[in-house]
């Protein structure tokens, strides 16, 4: 039910953006909206759109139960371009709890937070703090897929023309073919 | 056209002329204002002269002189403000603020003003009038003529505006300076309204028509919503309005399954039906343990673009997750660990999975009517290849 929004601000849920692999594994900047300590972070996808929450489909292929007083699950995604990194550690409860359940191979759907991480060598991994892991059916994974295709031709189509995407055009610097071509290659992946 | 000023710098301005330099208020205003305007390229401010206006013509950023009838006073929010209310003339209404410290002679409902010098400010997208110290008020004899034009809600804009419609639902107040909030409508759409505890208010009825003069509407976060405190409100028991439903279509995937989904108790009380704490406790009617079991879930259905809130009630949950009342009931009464089981499967079942919702939306939640599940489409597939490997091609 409606939370009074005079009194308290109505709170506005960050979409969960779809992005194939191939995409967030470039997403390397990353920064805060806002001065508040609660303000919400971002990485910025290179075809040029905030992302504080992801949504894929994919098939698990591994998972892996690490650390010794602080149990986390690590756990990898795969889509038609490329391999999701994911965690879910005690902080992420439903998560982890889902996980430990789950054994790979098996099409799941993850909703998750990205976070950007620098090596100390400067090479830069992203990868997924789940907030959620269920598992789904192969053809939900062809309908991700359609939709991920969908959204970053969407992204693709206002590059250029949105604040983000001019910030992703400084930063990044990347033909926006090559996505296209990400795109169009997972598509012909999906065996129908 | 329109400029922001730093209203502290305007202040500190006006204090150093006055304060400082012993100018007269309405010289150091003049001064300050010409300043303002030079230091952002306006060829002066606009309508500064004290030729007449029309209330309905009024825009932000504007100095107007304008003669108008009070038709509505509300309760200032803040002891900065001596009066607040809303003045009309023919050609439309707008909110008047005084600033206590203006010193500005109160206003009297009913009666007519004219009104020389005043600040057409905007607060939250609302256009308001400010009086300051400059402002000049006098009481007119001549009886100004008011006929509200009734807006219909679908066209809704904030200000203030005249509505006639129909109280459809109530809503739990979540604050206790509230009276009553719930929904409106007309055979346009539906709107959000709040009435604020206040003396000689009065509650809506509902599923009775009303005819409203001169309610304030605000606009928060891309949603309308009217207040109706300083607005008069008459019912009109004979009226009839079919309401329109507001309805909303959504297509995404299900990204969250939230706390108060499952299996719940309800108040047994007639008219109540809120939702029992698990120690059966209606925060109306205290212990109630008499309940009445219901299926819901409140979910997250996300585009990619928006995340929508939903609510299906128990018909929609048992068609969309396969789980009966019944079937729950019997899970709940056979474990302890039932009412968690239950939230797991529920949540099973449709995340992660795309659907098509069809529902009225109540203003930041769509109430599902209808939850279709998608499937693989192979035309849109094809489709999408086609965009996408044409479009390679040719470049």
């Amino acid at each position: 039910m409606p939370v009074e929004t005079r009194i308290m601000p109505r709170y506005e849920r960050e979409p969960a953006r779809r992005v194939f692999a191939a995409e967030l594994r470039e997403a390397s900047h990353h920064f805060k909206d806002g001065e508040d300590e609660k303000s919400p972070t971002y990485v910025l996808l290179p075809t040029g759109e905030r992302c504080n929450r992801v949504l894929f489909i994919g098939s698990m292929t591994h998972k892996e139960k690490r650390g010794e007083q602080n149990i986390f699950y690590s756990v990898r995604v795969a889509d038609p371009t490329g391999t999701f990194f994911v965690n879910a550690s005690q902080y992420q409860q439903e998560a982890m709890t889902q996980v430990s359940k789950i054994e790979p191979p098996a099409f799941v759907a993850v909703v998750g937070k990205p976070n950007v991480y620098e090596a100390p060598d400067g090479r830069v991994f992203v990868s997924v703090r789940a907030e959620s892991v269920t598992v789904v059916d192969r053809e939900m994974r062809n309908c991700w897929v359609l939709d991920a295709a969908e959204q970053t031709l969407r992204r693709i189509e206002a590059y250029g023309r949105t604040p983000d995407s001019t910030r992703a055009q400084e930063r990044y610097n990347v033909d926006m073919a090559v996505y296209k071509r990400m795109a169009y290659d997972a598509l012909t992946q999906i065996a129908i | 056209m329109n400029v922001e000023i730093d209203a502290a710098l305007a202040e500190k301005r006006l204090r150093t002329l006055v304060e400082e330099f012993g100018v007269n208020l309405p010289e150091a205003e003049k001064t300050v204002v010409e300043n303002l305007a030079k230091e952002h390229n306006l060829a002066a401010v606009p309508s500064q002269s004290s030729d007449l206006r029309e209330i309905g013509t009024l825009l932000p950023g504007e100095w107007a002189t304008i003669e108008g009838k009070v038709v509505g006073l509300s309760r200032p929010v803040s002891a900065a403000i001596s009066q607040s209310g809303i003045i009309a003339d023919e050609s439309g209404a707008i909110q008047f603020t005084a600033w206590a410290r203006a010193n500005a002679p109160r206003l009297a409902e009913g009666e007519s003003y004219r009104l020389e010098s005043v600040v057409v400010d905007e607060y939250r997208g609302v256009p308001k009038l400010n009086f300051h110290a400059g402002t000049t008020i006098t009481k007119i004899e001549k009886d100004i003529l008011y006929l509200p034009q009734t807006t219909k809600v679908a066209d809704l804009r904030p200000g203030v505006a005249s509505v006639r419609v129909k109280m459809v639902q109530e809503w739990e107040a979540r604050h206790d300076r509230i009276l009553q909030t719930g929904i409106a409508g007309d055979e346009s759409g539906t709107v959000r309204f709040t009435i604020w505890k206040e003396e000689g208010v009065e509650r809506l009825e509902p599923e009775t028509v009303y005819n409203i003069f001169y309610a304030t509407v605000d606009e928060y976060q891309g949603r309308l919503s009217i207040t109706l405190n300083g607005a008069k409100c008459f019912p009109d028991e004979e009226g009839e309005i079919t309401v329109g439903t507001g309805a909303m279509t959504a297509t995404g995937v299900i990204v969250n399954v939230g706390t108060g989904s499952g299996l719940v108790k309800r108040c047994p009380v007639e008219g109540c039906n809120r939702v029992l704490s698990k120690r059966n406790y209606c925060p109306v009617h205290e212990v109630q343990n008499d309940f009445k079991y219901d299926l819901r879930i409140k979910a997250v259905l996300d585009d990619g673009v928006k995340a929508h809130n939903i609510l299906m009630q128990k018909d929609v949950v048992e068609a969309t997750t396969g789980l009966t009342l019944d079937e729950a009931v019997k899970m709940v009464q056979e474990s302890p660990l039932g009412l968690d089981d239950i939230v797991y499967r529920l949540r099973d079942a449709i995340m992660g999975r795309y659907y098509t919702c069809r529902g009225n939306d109540l203003g930041d939640t769509l109430l599902i009517k209808e939850c279709t599940p998608l499937g693989f489409d192979p035309d849109r597939h094809t489709a999408l290849l086609n965009r996408l490997g044409g479009e390679i091609d040719a470049s």
